[in-house]
C-alpha cells in the first residue's frame, strides 16, 4: 500500500501533471493531423524526454501516445480521413454521421469511446498484468495466423454491396505489403531490381494517399462548393440513459482492443478491425452499421484506445514490445534506466504503479481537453476550403516522409493517392486496401513461421492448441453464417421480385379471368 | 474554382516550409527508427561527440530494408564532411554479401568502435537442458527450432554457424525482432537464441556457451565455443561510427579524436553502464581492419550456410 501511494506522489508532481497535459494535447493535434501519428509524434517529443526523469518523461510520451491515438478519430469524422490508420474503421460510421449533420455527437461518442477504453484497459493492466501476459506467451505463429484470418473476415462486412470489389481492395493492400524484404528468407521481392523498393512500402504513406489524398481529390473534382464544405466541429457527450443502451459495446469493444493490445505484434489498427467485425455480428443495431451507427464508432474508438493500456502489458511484464510505439516507450524506459523485463514488477514497483497511475490522468486529461482541441480544429477547417485542402496535403506529405526518412514513401503516397482516387470513382471501398496492408504482415509471417514450426504440415494447425482450435472453429462459425445470411438475403430479394412480378401478372390477368 | 485558387496559394507556401540547413551541421543518420536499441545509444553518444567537435549535430534515422537504406545513405553523400553514419554491424559485415547493395565494405571512412557486446547461445530456463553436449544429444531425435530478429541478422548467422560446425540439428525460425523471438521462446515455440547479455539479464534465460575467444566476466562458468570444441566462432553486436569517402583526413582526424573523447567520457560511460552496453574502443586503422575481417568470416558462414546467393 505504501509503494502504491508513493507511486500516487510521484505521478501528482507539477512537472508531471504538466508533462500529461502538454504530451495529450500535442498528442491529440499529431494524430488529428493526416499523416501525422503516434510514431511521429512520439519521435519529436523523445529528445525532449532525456533531461527530465522517468515519470516526467514517460508521462510526456503516454500522453502523446494515448493523445494521438484518440486525435485520429477527429478527421476521421470530420473529413472522411484518419489522422491515423487506428482510426481508419472509425470512418465507417463517423463520416456517414457527419454527412447527416450528426457531428457532435459522432465527435461525442468517439471522445466517450475512447476514454472509457483507455481506462478500463488501464484497469485491467493493473489487476491481470501477469496473467494476461503468460495467456499472451500462448499465442504462438499459428495462434496469430488463425487470429488475424479472424480479422481479415471484417473485409466481407465492410464491402457491403460489393464483396467482389471489397476482396480486390484486399488483396491489392496485402499485394502492397509484400513488396520488399521477404520476412523469411530477407529475399527481395516485387523490387524490379531498384534498390529503393528493397525497403518495402511503409502503412503511412498508403493510408495517407488511400484517405486524405483521394479525398482531396474528390473533393476537388466535386466542383460543387456546398458539397464539400466541412461541417463546424461540435462535442456533445452522450447522456447516461444512451450511455447504458450501449454500455456492452463498449465494453465489448474495450476488452477486445485490451485483448488485442497485450499481443506482442498486433497493434491498434488491427484491433480496431477485428472490433468492428465482432460488432457487425454481435450489435443490436448491426442493420444500421456502416450507415451512420454510433456502435460503429464505439466499436473502433474504444478497441484502439483500449490498446493503449493493455501495449504495456508484454513491454512491462515481459519486456517484449507489442508494436514500433511501445519499442519507443521501451527505449526511453532504458535511457532512464529502467530496464523493462521479467524482474521490472519485482524491482521497481513504485516506477511501474507510477506508470499506471500516469495512464489514468492521462485519460482523463484526454476527455478534458478534447473540447479545446476539438474547438481548435473547428478554426483551423472555418479556413478557406483551399487553405485546409493545402494543408492536408503538406501534413499528408511531411508524415508519409518523416516515419522513417525514406523519400521514396513520398512518390508511394503520390501514386496511392491517384489510385485511390480511381478506385473511389469505380465504387471500391478502400478500407480493405489498408486491412490488407495492416494484416498482410503478419498473416504472411505468421503462417510460414507456422508452417516452419510445424514442419510443413499445414493440417496439425487446426489441432495445434486449444486457443487455435477455437479460434478456427470462429472462423468457420463466421463463414457459414455470412453465407447462410447472404443464401436468405438472396432468397428474400427473389421472393420480392417475384412477388411483385406475380401480382402484376395477376392482375393482368383478372379482368379476363374473372367474372 | 476559388477554393482551387486558394489551394495552389498553400501549396506554393509548402515550398517555402523546408528548413534551412546550417552548413555546418552534422547529420548523424542511425539506420533504425528512432528509440531501437541503436538508436538510444546513437543518441546519448550525439550530444558529447558534437560538443568535441564544436559544431551542432542532428540525428536522423532513416530505416528500413535491415539499416541498409540509412547505411547507403552515408556511402552515396561522398566526400561531404558533414555527415556520418552510426552503423550496427549487420549493415557493414553481413548485408553486403546477402544482396547487391550500393555500397560495400570499402565505401566508407572508418572513424571507431564504440560497443560491443559479444552473444550467447542460450535456452529457456524451464527447459532442462543445462549444457550443449545434452543440446546436441537431445536435438538427435527431433531437430530444435532456434530463433532470429530476422533473417540474416547476427543471432542467425551465430547459430547457423554453429549448426554448421557442429552436431547439433537446429532450423532457422525468424521473427521481427529479439522481443518477438523472446515470446516465441517463452511459450516453447523455439528452444534456442543467441543474443548477448542485455536479453540474457532480462528473459528468463539460461545460457550454454558464448561466441568469444574468452570467458567472459561475471559469466566465469559458461563455456566459451571453442571450449565446446567446435572452431573458435567470434559473434558479437558492435556498432560504431563511419563517415563517407573522400573526407579529408584532417577532418577524419577530428572525428575520430571526437569519437575516442566521448567514449572515454563518464557520461557517456555511465549511460553504457546502464544500458548494458560494453565499450570497446576501437581507432580508425583497427576498425577498418576489424571490419574487413568480420566481413570475410560472415560471407564465409553464410557460404557455407547456403544462405548467400
Amino acid at each position: 500500500m505504501d509503494v502504491i501511494l508513493a507511486a500516487v506522489g510521484d505521478a501528482f508532481t507539477w512537472q508531471a501533471l504538466l508533462a500529461i497535459v502538454i504530451g495529450t494535447w500535442a498528442g491529440i493535434i499529431i494524430g488529428g493531423l493526416p499523416g501525422l501519428g503516434s510514431v511521429v509524434g512520439l519521435t519529436i517529443f523523445l529528445p525532449f524526454t532525456f533531461g527530465m526523469d522517468v515519470i516526467t518523461s514517460m508521462a510526456l510520451l503516454i500522453g502523446v501516445y494515448c493523445g494521438s491515438v484518440y486525435g485520429g478519430s477527429i478527421t476521421a469524422i470530420l473529413i472522411n480521413t484518419p489522422g491515423t490508420p487506428q482510426s481508419a474503421a472509425t470512418t465507417f460510421d463517423g463520416y456517414p454521421m457527419t454527412q447527416q449533420g450528426r457531428v457532435d455527437e459522432a465527435l461525442g461518442w468517439a471522445t466517450f469511446a475512447s476514454f472509457f477504453g483507455g481506462v478500463l484497459s488501464c484497469v485491467l493492466l493493473i489487476f491481470c498484468a501477469p496473467q494476461l501476459a503468460k495467456f499472451a506467451v500462448n499465442f504462438g505463429s499459428i495462434e496469430v495466423f488463425a487470429l488475424v484470418c479472424l480479422a481479415m473476415l471484417c473485409i466481407v462486412g465492410i464491402s457491403r454491396g460489393s464483396l467482389l470489389k471489397g476482396l480486390v481492395c484486399g488483396m491489392m493492400g496485402f499485394f502492397f505489403s509484400t513488396v520488399g524484404s521477404d520476412p523469411i528468407t530477407g529475399a527481395d521481392r516485387f523490387t524490379f531490381g531498384t534498390y529503393a523498393l528493397s525497403s518495402g512500402l511503409d502503412l503511412i504513406p498508403v493510408v495517407v494517399g488511400a484517405f486524405a489524398l483521394s479525398e482531396v481529390f474528390v473533393r476537388f473534382s466535386a466542383r460543387n462548393e456546398e458539397a464539400t464544405i466541412i461541417p463546424e466541429a461540435r462535442l456533445r457527450f452522450p447522456g447516461l440513459s444512451e450511455i447504458g443502451r450501449r454500455l456492452i459495446e463498449l465494453v465489448r469493444g474495450s476488452f477486445i482492443g485490451s485483448f488485442v493490445g497485450a499481443l506482442p505484434g498486433t497493434g491498434a489498427a488491427a484491433a480496431a478491425f477485428i472490433s468492428y467485425a465482432a460488432a457487425q455480428k454481435l450489435s443490436p443495431r448491426r442493420a444500421n452499421l456502416g450507415k451512420g451507427e454510433p456502435d460503429g464508432i464505439i466499436a473502433s474508438e474504444s478497441s484502439n484506445n483500449a490498446v493503449t493500456g493493455s501495449a504495456f502489458i508484454p513491454t512491462l511484464a515481459l519486456g517484449i514490445p507489442g508494436d514500433v510505439v511501445t519499442a519507443m516507450m521501451m527505449g526511453a524506459m532504458v535511457i532512464h534506466g529502467i530496464t523493462p523485463g521479467v524482474r521490472l514488477m519485482a524491482d521497481q514497483a513504485q516506477t511501474v504503479y507510477a506508470l499506471f497511475v500516469v495512464l489514468i490522468i492521462v485519460n482523463v486529461a484526454m476527455l478534458i481537453l478534447s473540447k479545446p482541441s476539438i474547438g481548435l480544429f473547428r478554426y483551423l477547417f472555418k479556413l478557406p476550403l483551399g487553405f485546409v485542402m493545402g494543408g492536408i496535403v503538406m501534413f499528408s506529405f511531411i508524415g508519409a516522409v518523416s516515419v522513417r526518412g525514406n523519400p521514396l514513401d513520398l512518390v508511394v503516397a503520390a501514386l496511392t493517392g491517384i489510385l485511390a482516387y480511381v478506385l473511389r470513382r469505380g465504387g471500391y471501398p478502400l478500407a480493405p486496401l489498408v486491412i490488407g496492408m495492416v494484416l498482410g504482415p503478419a498473416l504472411e509471417s505468421s503462417l510460414r513461421r507456422g508452417l516452419l514450426i510445424s514442419r510443413g504440415d499445414f493440417l496439425s494447425f487446426f489441432t495445434h492448441s486449444g486457443i487455435a482450435t477455437t479460434l478456427f472453429v470462429l472462423i468457420g462459425l463466421f463463414l457459414v453464417w455470412t453465407v447462410a445470411a447472404g443464401i436468405l438475403d438472396w432468397r428474400a430479394k427473389i421472393a420480392a421480385r417475384r412477388q411483385p412480378a406475380e401480382s402484376a401478372a395477376r392482375s393482368a390477368t383478372t379482368p379476363e379471368g374473372g367474372p | 474554382m476559388k477554393s482551387l485558387r486558394y489551394s495552389l496559394a498553400a501549396l506554393a507556401l509548402i515550398g517555402t516550409t523546408h528548413a534551412a540547413v546550417a552548413a555546418d551541421n552534422l547529420e548523424i543518420i542511425v539506420p533504425f527508427a528512432a528509440g531501437g536499441a541503436t538508436d538510444i545509444v546513437a543518441r546519448s553518444f550525439e550530444p558529447t561527440f558534437s560538443q568535441q567537435l564544436g559544431v551542432t549535430s542532428v540525428v536522423r534515422n532513416v530505416a528500413g530494408a535491415s539499416a541498409t537504406v540509412g547505411t547507403a545513405e552515408v556511402a552515396n553523400s561522398e566526400g561531404n564532411p558533414n555527415i556520418i553514419g552510426y552503423e550496427p554491424a549487420g549493415a557493414l559485415s553481413i548485408q553486403p554479401s546477402l544482396k547487391k547493395l550500393p555500397y560495400g565494405p570499402d565505401s566508407f571512412t572508418y572513424i571507431c568502435r564504440t560497443v560491443s557486446n559479444p552473444m550467447f547461445l542460450m535456452v529457456s530456463k524451464s527447459s532442462d537442458i543445462t549444457s550443449f553436449k545434452q543440446l546436441v544429444e537431445e536435438s538427435q531425435d527431433q531437430p530444435f527450432l532456434y530463433g532470429s530478429s530476422g533473417p540474416g541478422t547476427l543471432p542467425h548467422l551465430a547459430m547457423a554457424a554453429t549448426v554448421v560446425n557442429s552436431d547439433l540439428k537446429a532450423e532457422h525460425v525468424p521473427y521481427s525482432g529479439s522481443g518477438p523471438a523472446m515470446n516465441a521462446l517463452a511459450g516453447n515455440e523455439i528452444q534456442i537464441m543467441a543474443d548477448t547479455e542485455t536479453i540474457l539479464e532480462n528473459y528468463d534465460l539460461r545460457p550454454l556457451a558464448v561466441f568469444a575467444d574468452h570467458r567472459v566476466e561475471g559469466y566465469d562458468d559458461v563455456p566459451t565455443v571453442e571450449e565446446l570444441g567446435l572452431p573458435a566462432l567470434d559473434f558479437a553486436v558492435w556498432q560504431g561510427v563511419v563517415a563517407p569517402k573522400g573526407i579529408s583526413d584532417e577532418r577524419a582526424q577530428q572525428y575520430a579524436e571526437a569519437c575516442k573523447a566521448t567514449v572515454e567520457s563518464d557520461k557517456f560511460k555511465s549511460f553504457a553502464d546502464k544500458a548494458k552496453a560494453g565499450i570497446a574502443y576501437l581507432g580508425p586503422d583497427d576498425f577498418k581492419a576489424f571490419v574487413q575481417k568480420r566481413f570475410e568470416t560472415n560471407k564465409q558462414v553464410l557460404e557455407d550456410a547456403g544462405l548467400a546467393p
